[in-house]
């Protein structure tokens, strides 16, 4: 269920980071933003990091959650702890690497882009739920 | 969790994962039903105002939507019934534009257009990477409304260095150009509360977008690009060439009165503006 749960998360996050990117390709030729400064960000030389969009590293981030919670949800390996250790790993990467992002945004970019909120929030839940499937995992297998 | 502790048998536990599955990957098209129609829906939301990327977008979106503006509505110098008709697409802040409006327009306008050769058309074409040129398009479109556009023509081009873009070619020098344009406006002797007002509520943008529509439908890819009786001349031509062009096309004219200008071999409008249908809503 924990699981379960961490790939539909995953899944919403690849939509958002999809939209991120396409705007960043060219695809879209704006970005929808009702407040904030969604342009400013994205435009920003913060919003390429090693070579690439950072919205194209969110898209493979949450791609990569994603197929890892999905077989982790798949009878062969519910029981298995290596993929909740997997998940809270990479979930704890996702939010240390959107702390700064958003430590970018609100102090030196000095805009906030609704979408990377959005992100935020939802790679935070998906580090919630990841530890949480750890500590019942631990539970499960002391009480075993 | 807080059910009826039920039996934990074979036959339970092996129904409520499958029918917890069922759900789950419904869910899961859901969510990718609900995604890709969300990004379709934001793709075709207007875009916000004033972001620093308004000018791209709006470039973007006219390139994208052109067939679905109004006829063009350009502003006109000169006599109509001169057998050679002049057509440039500029931008305002682009510093070519600005070199030929200063340098060969002048002696256009003395040598052809006040002669009776040609008459003149100018449309706004305003290019995404310059982010004041909308709302220069925007003070000469609320010029016109008071009679005096090419007043503000000359005074925008001639001015570029105090509102248009600074020498590094790619930032401005200011970001507010309305301050500057009003000191045009009160220059050419323009009613500056109407102008103000006009400016403010871009009253005139679906004119500027028209004649930018124009521009896409005729392939206009840079500017200045003239078109002298059809014939596409893109960039700027110094004035012996423009003279040149004129005479030619007023002798190929003479020469065959009974046909239309600048008749293309396709018979398409995209070089014809004698083609254009009236008004292609």
């Amino acid at each position: 269920m924990r699981r379960m749960l961490i790939a539909a998360l995953a899944l919403i996050g690849v939509f958002v980071a999809l939209y991120l990117t396409l705007y960043k390709m060219g695809v879209i030729g704006h970005l929808a933003c009702g407040l904030g400064g969604c342009e400013r960000v994205n435009t920003s030389k913060w919003a390429i990091f090693a070579g690439a969009p950072v919205a194209a590293w969110g898209v493979a981030f949450y791609t990569t959650t994603f197929v890892v919670a999905l077989i982790g949800t798949s009878p062969s390996w519910i029981d298995r702890r290596e993929i909740a250790y997997v998940l809270a790993g990479m979930s704890f990467v996702g939010v240390a690497f959107t702390a700064w992002l958003t430590y970018l945004e609100l102090f030196v970019i000095e805009a906030i882009c609704k979408y990377c909120v959005t992100s935020a929030v939802i790679v935070t839940a998906i580090f919630i739920v990841s530890i949480a499937d750890v500590a019942m995992g631990n539970r499960l297998q002391s009480g075993e | 969790m807080a059910n009826n502790n039920p039996p934990r048998n074979a036959k339970s536990a092996a129904a409520k994962p499958s029918s917890n599955r069922g759900a789950f990957y419904g869910i899961l098209v859901a969510i990718v039903i609900v995604g890709i129609a969300a990004i379709l829906y934001l793709k075709a939301s207007p875009p916000s105002a004033d972001s620093g990327a308004s000018a791209q977008a709006a470039y973007a979106a006219l390139q994208r939507d052109y067939a679905k503006a109004g006829p063009p509505r350009p502003y006109v110098m000169g006599d109509s019934t001169a057998p050679v008709v002049i057509e440039e697409f500029a931008d305002f802040e682009c510093p070519v534009c600005g070199s030929y409006a200063t340098v060969t327009e002048p002696d256009v306008r003395r040598m052809i257009i006040d002669t009776h050769l040609a008459y003149y058309k100018y449309y706004d074409f305003p290019l995404p990477m310059h982010h004041n040129t909308q709302s220069a398009s925007n003070a000469a479109a609320c010029a016109a409304d008071q009679g005096k556009f090419w007043e503000m023509h000359d005074q925008l081009f001639a001015g570029q260095d105090a509102w248009g873009l600074n020498p590094d070619g790619a930032t401005q020098v200011t970001d507010n150009p309305k301050s500057v344009f009003m000191g045009y406006a009160k220059a050419i002797g323009l009613n500056t509360s109407d102008f103000e007002q006009c400016y403010d509520s871009k009253k005139e943008q679906a004119r500027v977008n028209a004649n930018a529509a124009e521009g896409f439908r005729r392939n206009v890819n840079q500017t200045p690009t003239f078109f002298i009786n059809g014939k596409m001349f893109a960039g700027s031509i110094p004035y012996d060439v423009m003279k040149k062009a004129v005479d030619d096309a007023a002798a190929a004219k003479k020469s065959a009165p009974a046909a239309a200008p600048a008749t293309t071999p396709a018979g398409t409008s995209a070089v014809n503006p004698a083609a254009k249908p009236a008004a292609p809503k």
